[in-house]
């Protein structure tokens, strides 16, 4: 697992170049351009190499939030953890190779500066580096474990989903683990495989109790990533891995919150709307210029941010605008977090629109 | 290479004689006794030396093929204070407990049989859902639980409602809970025996098997980093040693230098699954020093054994930052739960042997006898007594909040 970290950070130093994500240049089709040029014959698509890419788009540098640094979306991770560290006396964090500085780099130097205590390694056991995480959040103190690769996350979905999440519930408030936040690397990375680039959000977002979050950047990592941990309740931190170097934009020294549950709506429009989370939402930006330029089409773009609880009106109300929904993610299809979108937009808009068609007279229709 | 078995005899600063005795497993090469850094040093790198090197292991070579023989005709002993007659055994074990101690472990024992019975037949009057009785291994609850501080954290897997009784739980919070009525502190969202209660750091009871252990585990290094002074003790049976969480508990906790107490309650069965279905090992005291940690093996009906293989852990636990794990050998006297008869699996002979012959509150009680602690005439009136305390218990005792 380390080899492949190794390579694949080996990699990403060749090919990524500034805030750029290029990692392939072919003259290649695109999916989306597949799409877009309808005319291309089937036997082009297939003689040329289907690759996808995508462009890291940095927001405006944040006035805010007081002096900014550039960092890369790891680094912004280690910057939120030091920020925790410093100010909560009882965050710990925790897992597999955290010790040396993790194989994505995200917890380097927290160990000489906090203690050996307080950043350790621990063995090599999903379900136990969850479980133990729960424990120590229930004697009130901050547990931030990590789960190396999101692939691997599986050995502790009994703790996560049968322990974690319902531990407050179960125990009618006499006890919680809210102070516990696990992170892991997540989703396509390239040369991933099987087991180097899942996405699970949608088997955790069946569970009630837990809260599931994804960043799109640096900047939105670390706000993202603070608000998880001081959360009451446990919450799943996934980082895109591709934007751990590919990333990088300037982002505030001091801690800062995003809040949680609030999906940001990144570029309005009127034709569509285009939902995405992590790497997919610079991606479907992407594809929203394009559709600008070539089609003449306006698409607001929303980043969902949190899955669950995941923000139902700030997507519906777009619907209601747009008329029109496409949601992309990198998961498989079937059961994928798109289909809870898509159901809930069509029940709450079909609602919407029986009820308000005379007023709108827009016809909704789900791409 | 043998593997030899050393006895190694543990030393009470107060006590000035030698107490329980800790069985640990001894190589040839070893760098002595477990303590608080346990970390295989290095040796000096020198290639003139025909000393292993490797990092994974602190041995010498042997140049004779032999595997070992994993032990299970003659297991690690099981440590006892008071025969089956409540006779103590070896006066130098006999922890002297004061008169009010004992009675207290006598009478919770009592009380929680007697709240058994009524709540058994509660289940089968249709009153509650669903009961699970603790007999025959009530010794391990009440043993265990005064050995303790009253702030250690217990985290139990369903068959410890006699450590909360030893804190002194309301008999009618105990009820609310099974009943899951208003008065449940749990918001009546559990099936019945899911206690918890967070004045006597008891955890709240989860259905899943063995998720706790790695749970304890958290909650000791957390105590261990606040200097709270306070142990964990996690209570879970043979099966539930079984599962994963298990072996992901006993190896953080040995690499992490917890503060903990592995409290396995062995009492031969797993709903119909017997041990010799279970595991082939010699038990679950046997596989904690594959993990490094210190264990003992005592009879888990014998309640001054428990007491004193508890205290010492304890003791040491903190002292030491480091896991103790005590295998209380005990029987299932009743079914796994209401929803299980056992007649189906097991014999009614075997069930009434250790009724009859060999249960923790019959030899608590000739203790006393012995000790003229007590009387038929004390014992008529105490079993009167709990009956109308667990039928009719007083409102509101918890004082308000639990």
């Amino acid at each position: 697992m380390a080899v492949v970290a190794a390579a694949a950070g080996w990699l990403l130093r060749l090919r990524a170049a500034g805030a750029e994500g290029h990692w392939r240049r072919f003259r290649g089709v695109g999916l989306a351009r597949g799409f877009l040029h309808p005319s291309a014959t089937v036997e082009d698509a297939a003689q040329r190499r289907q690759v996808a890419h995508f462009t890291f788009q940095p927001d405006p540098e944040p006035r805010e939030y007081g002096q900014t640094q550039k960092m890369n979306l790891f680094q912004s991770v280690t910057s939120a953890l030091d920020n925790s560290l410093a100010k909560d006396p009882t965050a710990v964090i925790f897992g597999e190779d955290v010790a040396f500085g993790g194989v994505f780099r995200c917890t380097v130097g927290l160990r000489d500066k906090y203690g050996k205590d307080r950043v350790f390694n621990t063995p090599l056991c999903e379900q136990g580096i969850v479980g133990f995480g729960i424990g120590i959040a229930v004697t009130g103190a901050t547990a931030i474990a990590e789960i190396q690769f999101a692939d691997y996350i599986f050995p502790a979905f009994d703790q996560i989903v049968n322990e974690a999440a319902k531990y407050r519930y179960r125990s009618g408030d006499l006890f919680n683990c809210g102070s516990l936040t696990i992170r892991s690397p997540w989703g396509c990375v390239g040369h991933g495989a099987l087991y180097h680039s899942q996405s699970p959000e949608a088997f955790f977002a069946h569970c009630p109790g837990i809260k599931v979050v994804i960043p799109r950047s640096p900047f939105q990592a670390k706000g993202l990533l603070l608000s998880c941990i001081e959360d009451k309740n446990p919450c799943i931190f996934f980082e895109p891995k591709i934007l751990y170097r590919a990333a990088a934009e300037q982002v505030p020294i001091e801690p800062y919150n995003i809040p949680l549950s609030q999906a940001e709506v990144i570029q309005e429009g009127s034709d569509v709307t285009l939902v995405a989370w992590g790497t997919q939402v610079h991606v479907i930006r992407e594809v929203a210029s394009m559709a600008k330029e070539k089609l003449g089409v306006s698409c607001e773009v929303i980043d969902l941010r949190t899955i669950i609880p995941w923000d139902v009106d700030t997507v519906c109300k777009s619907v209601i605008k747009t008329g029109r929904l496409l949601i992309s993610h990198e998961a498989p299809l079937t059961g994928g977090f798109a289909s809870e979108i898509s159901s809930t937009v069509q029940m709450f808009n079909y609602a919407i629109c029986c009820v308000e068609l005379p007023l709108y007279g827009k016809p909704c229709s789900i791409l | 290479m043998a593997v030899a078995i050393a006895a190694a005899r543990v030393w009470r600063p107060n006590r000035g004689l030698s107490q329980a005795a800790l069985l640990l497993l001894w190589r040839p090469g070893a760098r002595g006794l477990a303590r608080s850094h346990p970390h295989r040093q290095q040796q000096q790198f020198s290639s003139l030396d025909d000393k292993p090197q490797f990092p994974g292991a602190s041995a010498e070579f042997i140049d004779k093929l032999e595997f070992i023989q994993p032990n299970v005709i003659s297991g690690i002993p099981i440590y006892r204070v008071m025969d089956r007659q409540g006779q103590i055994i070896n006066p130098s074990e006999d922890p002297h407990l004061p008169k009010e101690k004992v009675l207290k472990l006598y009478k919770s024992m009592t009380l929680l049989n007697t709240m058994d019975r009524i709540l058994y037949e509660s289940q089968r009057q249709g009153r509650i859902s669903f009961y699970m009785t603790n007999y025959g291994e009530e010794g391990t609850h009440v043993g265990s639980a005064a050995a303790l501080d009253n702030t250690d954290l217990v985290f139990g897997q369903y068959r410890e409602a006699g450590v909360l009784m030893y804190r002194d739980y309301p008999l009618e919070l105990f009820m609310a809970q099974c009943y899951g009525n208003i008065s449940d502190l749990g918001k009546g969202r559990q099936m019945p025996v899911h206690y918890g209660c967070k004045e006597r750091h008891f955890v709240t009871i989860s259905s899943p098997l063995a998720t706790q252990i790695p749970q304890a585990v958290g909650a000791a290094y957390a105590a261990k980093r606040a200097n709270a002074n306070r142990v964990v003790i996690c209570y879970f049976g043979e099966g539930a040693a079984s599962e994963g969480d298990a072996h992901a508990g006993f190896n953080f906790a040995a690499t992490l230098e917890c503060p903990i107490i592995f409290f396995c309650r062995n009492n031969g069965y797993a709903i119909s699954t017997p041990t010799s279905e279970q595991y082939r090992g010699d038990g679950i005291a046997a596989r904690g020093p594959g993990y490094g940690i210190m264990s003992i093996r005592v009879d888990g009906n014998d309640v001054f054994a428990v007491y004193n293989a508890t205290r010492e852990a304890r003791r040491r636990a903190v002292a030491e930052n480091q896991p103790f794990l005590i295998e209380a050998m005990t029987y299932r006297i009743g079914h796994h739960s209401t929803s299980d008869d056992s007649s189906a699996y097991r014999s009614v002979d075997e069930v009434n042997y250790w009724d009859k012959q060999d249960h923790p509150i019959s030899r608590l009680r000739h203790y006393l006898l012995s000790q003229g602690w007590w009387d038929e005439e004390q014992e008529k009136a105490w079993r009167k007594q709990s009956r109308k305390k667990v039928r009719a218990p007083r409102p509101g005792g918890c004082g308000g909040g639990c």
